[in-house]
């Protein structure tokens, strides 16, 4: 992608008097860290970036701020945000637009076609990490690592992260303004991950999520991270009725992980932000695209892709398949 | 302050239902025994009148404010016991049910481990009641007027009812005349009174009387609103014709350019109309209309060098340029009536009704046999070469009824008898015609009718049991290939007419019906009621009546009865004046709804909006429950990922606490 056109989108939509601020990528403070940048001036837009490391999906801060109280006689601020998305967080847009988590006006969607994440914790591994910022760049075939003024070229297979392994849409599927040409989709591997779950005895399955959950720390990272998950009050914090007690052991973590996986069922993007951040390396991935999968097998529904849909757990039809129920 | 509960349990016998598989007085020992319980008793009848008495007495005595009565399912007994808790001065939601009648003693056999279960449910029972809340029910104002959908026979019959006990009615008939299929029957069995003879003076009163607004070819395009309040909008589509200059004199059918050229829908296709036309002659209101779909003019944009039925109008009537009129009003009680589509024997080819221009349906018989059908009466059939008198002829019974192969497990309950009827009046008309009756079974069961049936036997009309397998041609017979199921004996009959006893389907279009009031369909897809038995003519949506075999197969006396049984439960409200909402509806927590309208759309009965609210300074979308529309049935809690609403007695803190109650017992 052509860096300084997207700088010179990014200084132009920044500088629009109904704009707030635009959320973007750039460097972050050392190695392959990258950091939410919030431009609200033209003079900004110039740290922006767009790399190979842009994992985040910057999706989540739209519904992450906070609507204050507002004093007597103050108006609120209704300027637009800009957000830039690749092709996942465009679907998590365009959910938060189904489910009028957001509403269309709110929001200037810049749409970066995306060909494909690198995978953080293997890159850092396969790779070491530098004191000074490094930085990635896509080639033909694969990924180009410049660390301390070294370029190192590393075919794609190698680094590229699992949920861009899997990725159906990578080009974003709901925009205002598109910084490229869309780029040529791939066939999105086979998810092994589920099926190798899908294939164990219920015991299996049981003694393997036992084992995953047990790890759960409840630092509450994935649901905060997620674009999703973004009631004001969340069930998960109540106390009459508490649904999920505060004590951490592996009842109470289930139960957590649980309900977060159904209420992410028919919503869930599949951005892999959960998992990317989880401290206790759960593969929330696998649970989340587990529910996908049957939604899709089952009711042919895939969430995240009409922004003027209607949202699965509000439609029903006669004839959705009920085998399931006991 | 919050009061201590003071709980009443009443643990019914049910006679033996209850009393033979769980025992009782071990139940009121053991619920004694429960926190804060203060009183627990046993009666054989709890609902009877000394039951309820038990109970009043108790919240006088004892100062009871929470009351749970251990019996059959709330859908039972509900409403019951919370009148008399009322009576006795408690709020009428203070009650809890405890179903150990359904959901234990009917469905277990063991004496202990039932017994075990009512325990369970009881302690259940316990934990949620202590925690409901005091709930108050709402009036609203009725508007006294009804709608009734479908100007049949039954939709006739309940308008004139309620137009006569003295409130205003719509009657809307999707079609240009009232009458419906009965208009187009010939005589009705089993007495034979001639159908049009009973029929055409109640269209000319519904045209006639003064409350009574008649809304002829027209639809109903949207309903809104509640019970006691409905808003609705009725299409009136242009008939190119000035309803109020039409005399109905018939010279523009005479004259039109394309004259007798199109099947009539009156006399099944088997004669013709004009492009302007009156369905049949008794039609109400006598009034021409023009088809769009077939006038030269209309289509065409040209028709001669003027159209001839604008240049024959003696009263100058055309009108061309006439649009669709659209009209609104509000009504407090809907009646649905919109009647049956004969099954099409289309679609059982082995019978040949598309080959054979011989094999005719029952509503094809019905015309032909009319003194006003396309014979004047005469029984003519063309047999594929030449008109005929038949000499012999066969009727088939169930084609289209109870049979799994088209979907129809149902009777369609009027074919043995309209059959016997047909074949009594080809008799008539044919003495020395054999006639003869293909049947699986005869089901006589109205009054009379066993009695018609014996004599059209004695009319020398033979039943034969059996269900046939094919008609074929052969030479200018038809043959009917059966089985005689009595003797055993195979049949290849030849026969000069078959008339297929074709059975009664739901509207293809009551799709439309179903979306515009929320109603449900039965297995058998007619619409389906509230209650088979004790509720036969409510719908599950308030203030929405079933009339006639909109709500399944019905011969003209159970139509006529139904349709009064309607008329006078949709007029309860207009007669109130006002409409009771019931208090255990949804609520929204504002604080805490995210505004996404999941709930909004899950709602099976259109009760929840978004609203914008103002929070701190911002405006933001809410969701807004009209309790009028509510029914409490807790849909929308599901749906809600932030639990921001629920049903009022059934909210997550009330009933937690009830299903710990179950786990936690041993």
């Amino acid at each position: 992608m052509d860096l300084d056109k997207l700088r010179e989108t990014a200084a132009e939509v920044a500088g629009r008097d109904d704009v707030k601020y635009l959320i973007g990528w750039k460097k972050g403070s050392y190695g392959y860290r990258i950091a939410p940048a919030f431009v609200e001036d033209v003079e900004a837009a110039a740290e922006l970036i767009f790399s190979p490391l842009c994992t985040a999906n910057l999706a989540t801060y739209l519904t992450l701020v906070e609507k204050l109280p507002l004093p007597r006689g103050q108006e609120p601020d209704d300027r637009k945000v800009a957000l830039m998305v690749k092709g996942c967080d465009s679907r998590a847009v365009a959910q938060l637009l189904a489910e009028k988590g957001i509403h269309r006006d709110e929001v200037i969607v810049i749409g970066c076609p995306c060909p494909g994440m690198v995978d953080p914790d293997l890159l850092a591994e396969k790779y070491p990490e530098t004191e000074e910022p490094a930085e990635l760049k896509w080639s033909d075939d694969g990924f180009v690592i410049v660390r301390d003024g070294e370029e190192t070229a590393v075919p794609r297979d190698e680094l590229l992260a699992e949920k861009c392994r899997l990725c159906r849409y990578p080009n974003p599927v709901v925009s205002d303004i598109m910084l490229d040409d869309p780029v040529e989709t791939w066939e999105p591997a086979e998810d092994e991950g589920v099926t190798e779950i899908e294939e164990k005895e219920v015991d299996g399955r049981w003694a393997y999520w036992q084992e995953q959950f047990s790890n759960c720390i409840r630092c509450y990272s994935c649901r905060n991270v997620c674009p999703l998950c973004y009631c004001q009050d969340c069930i998960l914090d109540r106390l009459n009725p508490t649904w999920v007690n505060r004590s951490v052991n592996f009842s109470e973590n289930t139960a957590f992980n649980i309900a977060r996986a159904f209420h992410l069922a028919g919503r869930c993007i599949e951005c892999g932000e959960c998992e990317r951040v989880c401290p206790a390396n759960i593969p929330l991935g696998k649970l989340n695209r587990k529910l996908a999968r049957e939604i899709r097998d089952k009711y042919g529904f895939e969430p995240g892709l009409e922004p003027e849909g209607e949202p699965f757990q509000a439609s029903y039809k006669p004839d959705d398949p009920e085998d399931f129920i006991l | 302050m919050i009061e201590k509960p003071k709980i009443g349990v009443y643990v019914c016998h049910c006679g033996i239902n209850i009393a033979s598989t769980v025992d009782v007085e071990t139940v009121e020992e053991y619920a004694l025994k429960l926190p804060n319980v203060e009183v627990a008793r046993t009666y054989s009848y709890m609902c009877s009148d000394p039951g309820q008495a038990l109970i009043k007495e108790d919240i006088k005595e004892h100062g009871l404010n929470r009351i749970i009565v251990a019996s059959c399912s709330p859908r039972m007994h509900e409403t019951t016991f919370r009148k008399a808790i009322q009576e006795a001065g408690l709020n009428p939601y203070f009650l809890e049910m405890a179903n150990i009648r359904e959901q234990c003693s009917w469905v277990h056999q063991d004496m202990e481990e039932a017994t075990a279960k009512a325990k369970k449910l009881v302690t259940a029972s316990v934990a949620k009641v202590r925690l409901l809340e005091a709930l108050e029910s709402t009036e609203v104002d009725a508007e006294p007027a009804a709608l009734i959908i479908g100007a049949g026979i039954a939709g006739i019959q309940a308008a004139l009812d309620i137009a006569d006990a003295g409130f205003k009615t719509y009657l809307v008939e999707k079609t240009p005349s009232v009458g419906g299929r009965m208009a187009q029957l010939d005589k009705t069995f089993p007495t034979l009174d001639c159908s049009a003879c009973i029929l055409t003076p109640k269209m000319v009163d519904c045209a006639s009387h003064p409350n009574i607004e008649l809304l002829t070819y027209s639809e109903v395009e949207e309903i809104n609103g509640f019970i006691g309040n409905f808003d609705v909008r009725v299409r009136k589509k242009a008939r190119y014709v000035d309803f109020e200059k039409c005399t109905g004199c018939g010279d523009c059918a005479k004259e039109c350019r394309v004259a007798d050229r199109f099947p009539s829908e009156f006399d099944e296709g088997m004669g013709k109309r004009s492009a302007i036309y009156l369905p049949f002659p008794q039609a109400v209101p006598a009034k021409y209309t023009i088809d769009p779909e077939q006038c030269l003019y209309l289509t065409r944009g040209k028709c001669g060098k003027e159209p001839k039925c604008q240049e024959v109008c003696g009263a100058d009537a055309i009108n061309f340029e006439q649009e669709d009129e659209y009209v609104e009003f509000k009504v407090g009680a809907i009646i649905v009536a919109t009647g049956f589509d004969p099954f099409d024997p289309s679609r059982k080819p082995e019978y040949g009704y598309d080959d054979y221009p011989n094999v005719i349906t029952g509503m094809e018989m019905e015309r032909l046999v009319s003194a006003s059908g396309p014979t004047g009466g005469k029984v003519l059939i063309n047999n594929g070469k030449e008109e005929i008198e038949p000499k012999e002829v066969a009727f088939i019974k169930c084609v289209g009824s109870r049979d799994e192969s088209v979907g129809n497990e149902y009777c369609s309950r009027v074919c043995c008898m309209y059959t016997a009827k047909q074949a009594h009046l080809i008799r008539e008309k044919l003495p020395d015609a054999n006639i003869r009756i293909y049947y699986m079974d005869v089901r006589a069961f109205g009054k009379g009718y066993e009695e018609f049936y014996d004599r059209v036997r004695r009319e020398n009309v033979r039943y034969i049991r059996g269900n046939p397998s094919e008609i074929f041609k052969r030479g200018n017979k038809l043959v009917v290939k059966a089985e005689d199921t009595l003797t055993s004996t195979p049949l290849e009959d030849e026969v000069d007419l078959v008339v297929l006893g074709v059975g009664l389907e739901p509207r293809a279009e009551m799709r439309q019906v179903m979306d515009l009031l929320r109603l449900s369909q039965s297995g058998d897809r007619f619409f389906l009621e509230a209650h088979p038995k004790l509720r036969p003519v409510d719908t599950a949506t308030e203030g929405v009546f079933l009339a006639g075999c909109c709500q399944g197969p019905k011969d003209i006396p159970d139509t006529v009865a139904q349709a009064k049984g309607a008329a006078s439960s949709a007029m309860i409200p207009l007669a109130r004046g006002s409409v009771t909402i019931d208090a255990q509806v949804a609520e929204v927590n504002e604080a805490t709804c995210r505004g996404c309208g999941f709930c909004v759309e899950i709602c099976p009965y259109s009760a929840i909006e978004m609203v914008t609210v103002n929070r701190f300074g911002h405006e933001i979308e809410v969701a807004k429950v009209n309790e009028a529309l509510c029914k409490g049935c807790g849909s929308c809690s599901p749906a809600c990922l932030s639990d921001s609403i629920q049903p009022k007695s059934f909210r997550d803190r009330q009933i937690l606490p009830q299903i710990a109650a179950l786990g936690a017992m041993k």
